[in-house]
């Protein structure tokens, strides 16, 4: 199911459990922990211009219905203000099914392999870490807003860290 | 041995209008000296001054980021792949 709100940066594609309170982040049936998420949960990134995503996202969404692709999510427009000039979009899965998402790519066209974890996602997306600040300092946010920011990412990353043995919760994009 | 370099189509002016190029090396620090030598201005964009791979790019070596492996002295093999992006892109 593409799920495309005007409201989000983001265009996902999400199995219609999702909204019955099911996970995404799964593995062999079973909801992943924290410190799962961190050991295997990642993403094949996949570049391009909106209208091939756009494409890719229609053939992808029959793999994400039938449970072989967990969830996908794209850029609506290119983040520019992080230096990066097309769209990316986002393949998630369980590294241990990694290899079998990665041939649905392949027959789909896509070449251009990277493997990005979501511990180091996570590790980019802390305060003070690169891209984090890079993001913060390309908004026009004043100084409350920008500590308000940096406490709940502390809070929302610092919590998948320091608990791993709860369940994973996504968050909101 | 004959390594493919792949980067997304708005780094193609890094290889003269290409996505893709082939180079030699027995690490990915031999690529990217056999890629520097070919391409004038290329070193500037992979390395920073001190000779890391900059932190403005995410190297992978079929798939897998370098710096999970051994950074620039990772050892490569004849039909191995190398993918570059900006650093945001793996965000």
């Amino acid at each position: 199911m593409i799920i495309d709100d005007q409201r989000s940066h983001f265009i996902f594609i999400y199995h219609p459990k999702v909204y019955h309170g099911k996970r995404y982040t799964v593995y062999n049936g079973k909801d992943l922990t924290n410190g799962e998420i961190l050991q295997y949960w990642g993403k094949w990134i996949v570049l391009g211009e909106r209208s091939w995503l756009d494409e890719m996202a229609r053939k992808l969404d029959m793999y994400v219905e039938e449970e072989s692709v967990p969830c996908v999510k794209y850029d609506r427009t290119p983040s520019v203000n992080l230096g990066v000039e097309e769209c990316v979009m986002m393949v998630y899965c369980d590294k241990r099914q990694r290899e079998d998402v990665w041939k649905i790519l392949q027959q789909l066209g896509v070449k251009f392999k990277a493997w990005v974890s979501e511990r180091e996602t996570m590790e980019m997306w802390v305060p003070g870490a690169r891209l984090f600040e890079q993001w913060i300092a390309s908004q026009d946010f004043d100084e409350v807003t920008i500590e308000a920011i940096r406490e709940d990412a502390r809070q929302s990353l610092g919590h998948v860290f320091d608990h791993p043995d709860d369940i994973f919760d996504p968050w909101k994009q | 041995m004959d390594i493919m370099i792949r980067v997304p189509p708005s780094l193609k002016q890094w290889f003269d209008g290409s996505d893709e190029t082939s180079c030699h090396g027995e690490t990915i620090g031999g690529c990217i000296g056999n890629l520097t030598d070919r391409f004038p201005g290329l070193k500037d964009r992979l390395l920073d001054e001190e000779g890391n791979v900059s932190e403005a790019i995410i190297i992978f070596l079929n798939g897998d980021n370098i710096n999970t492996m051994e950074g620039q002295t990772t050892q490569v093999k004849d039909g191995d792949e190398i993918s570059i992006i900006p650093l945001a892109a793996g965000g």
